[in-house]
């Protein structure tokens, strides 16, 4: 046991304060007397020794007193936990220290110090957070800045690869391997040569190992390491970078140097060319490979590199990483420009066709609808100028046609209109309100439709003034008198001056040249005297005239026939002689084609004398058939 | 030569007293002077044959300032031991020696040293008394006069050194 572990523990077996030592005269007697229960013969006294002799005892104490005592106070530290607590806590320290570079403390210590951490994160992860934060930020920076310029570097080299022949086989390169087109592109455009590695003993800046490409050139490593090294001191120094951090990278051209940094050594390569972002992984991975199999000769590296053969084998890796520029055949005639500038060409071609066919159609289109808006335009312009329609709304909405406005239901058909306009009703949506025009053609149309003219009247337009010429029954006359005067005021008006009566016209001067005939008979003949038939022709031919003009004029006429006698003769004779001649001639004008029915007969015996007298010649002129026309509306 | 032994050395001492030109006439040099001026140190190697082995001292010259506190230490961090060069025709150049030296200790304790004088040629013009080398050397100190012009002590101060830091 060592004399500081001894000193610790020293306190638990001093002895103690009032030890009296050993009462020697007390142990000789007691001696004395076991001496004597051993050998009879020494003499026994007469305090023989009993089997269970309590001096015994008293000899245990005297000689064992101190020791017993310090053993129970032992047994009370153990047995208390606090005392033992206190105890150990006094010696673990230096226990620990003692037994550190014992790997088995580690193994023990590992799962009590997990879980500690563990329930110390769960309590307040900012503890944790707090220690690590100065090695994590830095790391995580540096990851992340790695991470965007890989990104960078291979976005670049995308785009620039992207058009070419080379970029299009390695597109096809990429999809048989399954990597990412940019990965292709980085492996196979990132022409580099590692041209020196030099493994720099960071604390004194001396070279411990370097490896050279086999055509590289360069000056003396060792003084090439210090001064990267002294560089990178004054780096750091001028501009008051982190302490902990170099110059990751030097560029000079063409030229890289990149600088991996370790605990004790710094991995720095000189790159010709473009080297990927990767390369830096792989330059880590070998300086932590280095670090892990000669850590403490790193370490303690104090200028002899005579004992770091192996460690050139490393480096010798690093210098065999390059990428070989590709095969100069490439840059014969290039082919490919040739055929993609067919190629566009003809998509040129293609595409100016296309373009001009469908500027074509376009224009075509364009024409086509300009046409189909003139057109409704026309008829647009055609609808407002006719009478009875005002147009309120005329346009263009979903490429439908829109129009709404006021029509007179006497207008024009607007949709009539449209198919004469050769437009598709189907692409016009129209709203149309009613209403009753003031125009003199609506209020003249509307007047035909309600006074019913007959054919006989004709209706013109004098300015303001509808005029109604012609001849017509009074009635008709009548009515339209009343209806002219119900006209809306601020129209036009109705002028009926230039319709005469029917009776002044051609029935009237027909029905005054039927009266004034007359058939004569002689005494008791109930036929027309001899001579009659020029008259009756004449009768017949009027009555046909007045018949068919009463027909046109759309009214009735009633012609009657009236027989007479003479004075002669019983009276009710008479009458039915009278009666009998208008039937006679009533018969005859018949036969002369005219229509009965117009015909009425009465006898008017000796009672409607044409003269009073007696004469022979006066009675001979009442024996006759007078006819009377009457005109009624049918 | 891979396999010989490499120690860092620097080279202190103040405004021209003349350890560039010490390096440049002994030493393999392969970096312009103009490094001094930029980044204010120059690295160059001497190679010493000791009778046992061979040494390379990687020697970092830095940039003479008698204003010792632009001395970049961190130029000094691992260095086996260190040259001061005082001027012998300028006493307070080696004063600044001197203060360069404690800096040194303070910072990094104690590494072997030499302290050369140099210019030595212009003996009519040497101003560092006898005595006070002497004081020095009675230090312990390991001092010698040397000449880059004539090339008088400089092996010797490096071979000195070097037995020293490669011990």
């Amino acid at each position: 046991m060592s004399t500081s572990a001894a000193a610790t523990l020293e306190w638990l077996f001093r002895p103690l304060s009032n030890d009296p030592g050993i009462d020697r005269k007390a142990l000789a007697g007691l001696l004395t007397e076991l001496a004597r229960n051993v050998e009879p013969q020494l003499g026994a006294g007469p305090n023989g020794v009993r089997p269970v002799d309590p001096r015994l005892g008293q000899l245990r104490s005297l000689l064992f007193g101190s020791e017993i005592e310090t053993l129970s106070r032992l047994s009370e530290v153990v047995e208390d936990p606090e005392q033992l607590a206190v105890a150990v806590g006094r010696v673990l320290p230096t226990a620990i220290a003692r037994v550190s570079s014992d790997a088995r403390l580690g193994e023990v210590l590992a799962p009590a110090l997990e879980k500690a951490t563990q329930s110390s994160i769960r309590n307040d992860p900012r503890t944790l957070l707090n220690i690590l934060y100065p090695l994590i930020v830095p790391a995580m920076r540096k990851s992340v800045g790695e991470t965007i310029d890989e990104t960078f570097q291979s976005l670049n080299e995308t785009l620039k690869h992207s058009l070419t022949w080379r970029g299009l086989r390695w597109r096809w390169e990429a999809w048989r391997t399954g990597t990412s087109f940019a990965e292709v592109v980085l492996k196979h455009t990132l022409v580099y040569q590692v041209e020196h590695v030099f493994l720099i003993h960071r604390h004194t800046g001396l070279l411990i190992s370097h490896v050279a490409a086999e055509d590289a050139a360069g000056q003396d490593p060792q003084l090439v390491s210090s001064m990267l090294v002294a560089i990178q001191d004054f780096v750091r120094d001028s501009f008051s970078g982190a302490e902990h951090q170099g110059l990751d990278t030097v560029r000079l051209g063409e030229l890289w140097l990149w600088s991996e940094p370790g605990p004790f050594a710094t991995l720095v390569a000189v790159i010709r060319g473009n080297p990927p972002e990767g390369l830096h992984e792989t330059l880590r991975d070998v300086l932590s490979r280095i670090h892990d199999e000669r850590r403490h000769a790193l370490e303690s590296f104090d200028g002899d590199s005579s004992g770091f053969a192996d460690v050139e084998a490393s480096l010798r890796e690093c210098v065999a990483l390059g990428q070989r520029a590709p095969r100069s055949a490439e840059r014969g005639f290039p082919w490919f420009v040739a055929l993609a500038g067919l190629v566009l060409l003809a998509l040129a071609g293609f595409g100016g066709l296309r373009w001009w066919q469908h500027e074509r159609a376009w224009q075509a289109e364009q024409q086509l609808q300009e046409a189909r808006q003139r057109i409704w335009d026309g008829y647009v312009a055609q609808l407002r100028a006719q009478p009875g329609i005002v147009v309120t709304e005329a346009g263009r909405r979903d490429g439908k046609f829109q129009l709404a406005g006021l029509r007179d239901p006497l207008a024009v058909d607007p949709q009539s209109l449209l198919r004469q306009a050769g437009i598709d009703p189907a692409g016009v949506a129209s709203h149309w309100e009613l209403y009753q025009g003031l125009e003199p053609e609506f209020v003249l149309k509307r007047l035909r439709a309600s006074l019913d003219p007959p054919p006989t009247v004709t209706f013109a337009l004098e300015g303001d003034h509808i005029v109604a010429q012609g001849s017509a029954p009074s009635t008709w006359i009548e009515r339209s008198r009343t209806v002219g005067r119900m006209l809306p005021a601020g129209g036009p008006t109705l002028d009926l001056s230039r319709v005469s009566d029917v009776y002044e016209g051609a029935i009237g001067k027909l029905s005054a040249a039927i009266r004034s005939h007359a058939i004569h008979f002689n005494f008791n003949e109930s036929l027309p005297a001899a001579g009659q038939d020029a008259t009756l022709d004449q009768v017949a031919t009027e009555l046909g005239d007045l018949a068919s003009l009463a027909s046109t004029m759309r009214v009735r006429a009633r012609v009657t026939l009236t027989g007479h006698s003479d004075d002669a003769g019983n009276g009710t004779f008479n009458l039915s002689l009278s009666l009998a001649r208008a039937e006679a001639v009533r018969a005859l004008l018949k036969k002369r084609g005219v229509d009965p029915d117009m015909l009425t007969v009465r006898g008017a015996g000796q009672f409607e004398p044409l003269e009073e007298a007696s004469s022979e010649a006066a009675r001979a002129a009442n024996r006759r058939v007078t006819f009377k026309v009457g005109i009624e509306e049918q | 030569m891979a396999a010989a032994v490499q120690k860092k050395i620097c080279m202190l001492g103040g405004f021209s007293v003349g350890k560039t030109s010490l390096v440049k006439r002994f030493v393999a040099s392969v970096f312009s002077e103009t490094y001094l001026t930029t980044v204010g140190v120059k690295i160059d190697k001497k190679t010493v044959e000791l009778s046992d082995r061979v040494v390379n001292l990687i020697l970092w010259d830095l940039a003479g300032e008698d204003d010792i506190s632009s001395l970049r230490m961190s130029y000094l961090r691992g260095a086996a031991g260190y040259v001061l060069v005082a001027d012998g025709t300028r006493p307070s150049t080696l004063e600044v020696a001197l203060s360069l030296r404690r800096r040194v200790e303070a910072e990094f304790g104690a590494l072997p040293f030499v302290l050369l004088l140099n210019k030595n040629d212009l003996q009519e013009q040497w101003a560092i008394g006898d005595g006070e080398v002497e004081n020095l050397r009675r230090d312990g100190w390991w001092v010698r006069s040397t000449s880059a012009r004539t090339g008088e002590g400089v092996e010797d101060a490096f071979g000195a050194l070097a037995e020293r830091v490669a011990r």
